[in-house]
């Protein structure tokens, strides 16, 4: 049980260090950067949460949502890039504050 | 429970590589931080059994994100970095702790009795079969999420399409 509550802390301070990014950065590769590492912070809570260490055996949501949480982070953080490269096109620059309006 | 110092080590590391990847200033050791927090992560995991996850994530985010950081960080070469923003900065750090520090008060306040394991299932194809036997409705509702956010996005697209056509006949 220590483990697990250890693994909990562990993924609220990663989750902690993602929102400080989303929070304080300006950059918007940092920010991106923020969101996966709070999206590993969520799955390591559904490890920790499903896990049972004695018996090596899993609930059945921490194998399935984990995975569907990696392929979402997966496809938000591709389209997010996709769309930092865009505005990088159009402004010159990769200032979340520089991006006032997508409309250009 | 001697694998619980290795465990903390690698969690201290995986932390560290996080902060330094979003605080150091080149954006190429900040992805290579990256890296290293995923690797770190991967053991984590290793440790708690989750080998499936662990190998999954190392190849999605370890791989896959960490090569189109860098093809986007290449793309906008030649950047000045970010000015320091004290306000901003002092204002996130503030929010995050306070954030982290009621979360971790609230794990730590937990009835650790309440956080019993219940269920029995080793591979991912038996953990999809017992969840469609016992909450259809999940995936129900899930399913139709999806469907409702992708035709809300393909009606947002035609949308856009049809007001910058109007846009070009008016000029």
């Amino acid at each position: 049980m220590m483990d697990q509550i250890l693994l909990l802390i562990f993924a609220t301070i990663l989750f902690g260090v993602g929102l400080y990014a989303l929070l304080g950065k300006r950059n918007i590769i940092k920010i991106l950067m923020g969101i996966e590492i709070m999206t590993v912070a969520v799955n390591i809570v559904f490890i920790a949460l499903g896990t049972d260490l004695d018996n090596r055996t899993f609930n059945q949501f921490t194998i399935v949502f984990p995975l569907i949480s990696l392929a979402v982070g997966a496809a938000v953080m591709a389209l997010g890039l996709a769309i930092v490269i865009n505005n990088y096109r159009h402004v010159k620059s990769v200032d979340a504050d520089e991006m006032a309006t997508l409309k250009r | 429970m001697s694998l619980v110092v290795p465990i903390v080590i690698f969690m201290s590391l995986a932390i560290i590589s996080a902060i330094v990847a979003l605080e150091t200033k080149h954006l190429m050791i900040s992805i290579i931080s990256l890296i290293f927090m995923n690797i770190f992560v991967w053991a984590v995991f290793m440790f708690f059994h989750a080998d499936l996850l662990a190998w999954i994530q190392l190849i999605v985010y370890g791989g896959g994100l960490t090569a189109l950081f860098l093809v986007v960080v290449v793309l906008t070469e030649k950047q000045t970095d970010e000015m320091f923003d004290w306000k901003k900065t002092t204002f996130a750090a503030l929010f995050s702790g306070l954030t982290v520090g009621i979360l971790i008060g609230v794990f730590l306040a937990f009835d650790e009795t309440k956080l019993t394991f219940t269920g029995s299932v080793t591979s991912p194809a038996g953990a999809m079969s017992e969840m469609w036997v016992n909450r259809p409705t999940d995936l129900i509702i899930q399913a139709l999420l999806f469907f409702a956010t992708a035709v809300a996005i393909g009606a947002l697209f035609v949308k856009n399409k049809t007001d910058s056509r109007k846009e070009e006949i008016k000029s």
